[in-house]
């Protein structure tokens, strides 16, 4: 019964907002319905719509979904300090983060099902009913990780959110062990992606060690990244307090995730160019080009250009403390890293082909098309569950409301429990200022 | 596992495309797509030039990556032998097999969506015949038999002749050879 109500409240403040607010959401809508009008026709005409070939199978949407599970798996910066270290800052934004990791691995799930040539036959994947081919499938691994990650990440925060609305203090001893689950799940996530790729002998390209410490590295580049414009962004348009702290930390772990990122591109721009060996052909393609053909050329030199000049603005330290200059330093980096990790890393695996053949890729328009609408996707769900969760967390939203709406009907003038502590104190105290200001007006 | 091999002999082999077009008309692939090809490869500097023809498919490898990176189970070995099969009705059009192939040996179905390739003509060996391509070859350069047997034709001519295989490097243990 009191899931029921929290489930009915949790979406009531969902539909619940400004002007600003619908208009974000119908804008994402809008994108959403673009995406999926050429989704339509993908499904109707086939693969054909889009740019990939026999020999260029994975694209633009692969490129997006190698990104996106790293932006999954980077909540866990977030999830290690607040709940192993129980830094107080980093507490207030930790379910913004699980939020985040949600609509991440939601919308690389979907870049998958986009991909798949043939979506009605996903059904053989599920075990008992169709041939699920675990544990020989690297895919079949993805499937796992990615579905166990998504529900974790689910569940903790809905746990914590439940007793919040309830106004109970959650049992750390009963969460605690998912979270420490859901910490090592993060890792195998994106491990688990890199070794998709690098388990293709016949690709050398990708067929490299350094492949999974890299997807790691660059994944705590880009997600942080996002993670700080978004805690702005809630900072800015709500009144959920989220401490500099948190950013602070966020922009040191991201500072030196990129020192590592480019060293290990410069680590394999060595290896592969000091002596090459026709196993370089790839790696040649994708920076100077090959035969003739450099498509992937710009990409992958915007991408780097892009990179050093957000890792230059993040080591100095003065810089790094500006707003400004952080931010322009998070938007290069979370764009420099969807080109390396994405176009310049999926596509030339493929070029040239095994038979030394080169077809070159560039994604169609339906493809950008149906890559915006997934995206918008991601951005809907995470916009929602970010709305709830600040609500909850802001304690707008209470069990208890419901309870004493026919004595007080006023909204918060929930019941405010003694043992309260920590940050849901802190959300207490300031639901209890609102009022008090309420009062006074 | 019965180990089927193919054993094309480059020395006698003109090039003619026969195998290319017997597959077509035996599998009825569309037109524009094809399950074999035949592979020009030039070496020397001229006029020292010599040419070599390779009629090309998939190796029905021993150890195969495609079977491995496959989901759904829909690429798998026929019965216990090595010759390797896509089951279109489970085939979701993943395309993992494709990056894990080093032989750039299966193809997308238009508009169907499935993976198809080589299927060593399963439906002529089940009934004692050879492969289309095999039966087809004007110079009878091509060689289809079973590798564990000593006395087959393709086992006698691997230990008579100078043979390779392509990539073996990979650890894929591909069962198409070529005599040079």
């Amino acid at each position: 019964m009191v899931l029921i109500r929290f489930l009915q409240d949790g979406l009531a403040e969902m539909l619940r907002g400004g002007r600003l607010y619908w208009g974000w959401i119908f804008f994402l809508l809008a994108l959403t319905a673009f995406g999926g009008w050429f989704y339509v026709g993908q499904l109707r005409h086939g693969m054909v719509v889009t740019g990939m070939s026999d020999q260029v199978s994975w694209g633009f949407y692969i490129a997006n979904f190698a990104f996106l599970v790293g932006i999954a798996a980077a909540a866990v910066l977030l999830v290690v300090p607040a709940y192993i270290f129980h830094r107080k800052d980093i507490k207030k934004a930790v379910l913004i983060g699980e939020g985040m990791a949600v609509a991440a691995v939601i919308t690389a799930i979907l870049f998958v099902v986009v991909d798949v040539a043939r979506p009605d036959r996903l059904w053989h994947l599920i075990p008992v009913i169709g041939k699920f081919n675990f544990p020989m499938s690297l895919l079949a691994w993805d499937v796992v990780v990615l579905n166990g990650y998504l529900i974790l990440n689910v569940a903790i925060p809905f746990y914590v959110l439940f007793s919040l609305y309830r106004d109970k203090e959650p049992n750390f001893r009963l969460y605690f062990p998912f979270v420490v689950l859901a910490i090592f799940w993060a890792i195998s996530i994106h491990t688990v992606t890199a070794f998709l790729f690098s388990a293709n002998s016949a690709r050398p390209f990708w067929h490299t060690a350094l492949l999974g410490p890299r997807f790691i590295a660059s994944a705590f580049v880009s997600g942080p990244a996002l993670i700080i414009i978004t805690l702005q962004i809630v900072r800015r348009f709500t009144a959920y307090h989220v401490d500099q702290g948190a950013i602070k930390t966020l922009a040191l772990i991201m500072t030196v995730a990129m020192q590592i990122n480019l060293f290990f591109v410069g680590a394999e721009l060595f290896t592969d160019f000091y002596n090459e060996s026709t196993h370089a052909a790839s790696i040649h393609y994708l920076f100077l080009g090959l035969g003739g053909f450099d498509a992937l050329r710009a990409w992958i030199w915007t991408a780097l250009a892009l990179n050093i000049i957000a890792v230059t603005i993040l080591m100095i330290n003065p810089l790094r403390e500006n707003m400004t200059f952080l931010n322009v330093a998070c938007v290069l980096g979370f764009i420099g890293i969807w080109i390396e990790k994405g176009m310049g890393l999926v596509i030339p695996g493929f070029i040239p082909t095994p038979l030394g053949e080169i077809f070159e890729y560039a994604p169609t328009f339906d493809e950008l098309a149906i890559s915006v609408g997934c995206w918008a996707i991601g951005f809907l769900v995470f916009t929602l569950l970010a709305k709830a969760t600040i609500a909850i967390e802001l304690g707008h939203i209470r069990y208890a409301h419901r309870t004493a709406r026919g004595a007080a009907p006023r909204r918060g003038a929930g019941v405010r429990p003694a043992h309260a502590t920590g940050v849901h104190k802190a959300a207490f105290q300031s639901i209890g200022a609102a009022q008090a200001k309420g009062d006074q007006s | 596992m019965i180990h089927y091999a193919m054993v094309i002999d480059t020395v006698t082999c003109i090039g003619c495309g026969d195998c290319v077009i017997s597959c077509q008309t035996e599998n009825k692939v569309p037109i524009g797509l094809n399950r074999d090809w035949v592979v020009e490869a030039t070496r020397g500097t001229y006029p020292n030039l010599t040419t070599e023809f390779r009629s090309e498919r998939c190796n029905h490898c021993s150890h195969a990556t495609c079977v491995f990176a496959c989901p759904t189970g829909a690429s798998h070995y026929w019965q216990d032998t090595n010759i390797v099969l896509v089951d279109p009705g489970k085939c979701t059009g993943c395309k993992a097999c494709i990056a894990a192939c080093p032989y750039d040996a299966r193809l997308i179905m238009r508009p169907q969506g499935y993976i198809d390739k080589c299927t060593f003509c399963h439906h002529r060996v089940e009934q004692g015949q050879d492969p289309a391509c095999v039966s087809t070859c004007p110079t009878h350069c091509m060689h289809f038999g079973i590798l564990d047997d000593p006395k087959s034709q393709v086992s006698r001519l691997l230990s008579s002749r100078k043979y390779k295989s392509l990539m073996p490097e990979t650890g894929n243990e591909p069962n198409v050879y070529y005599l040079y």
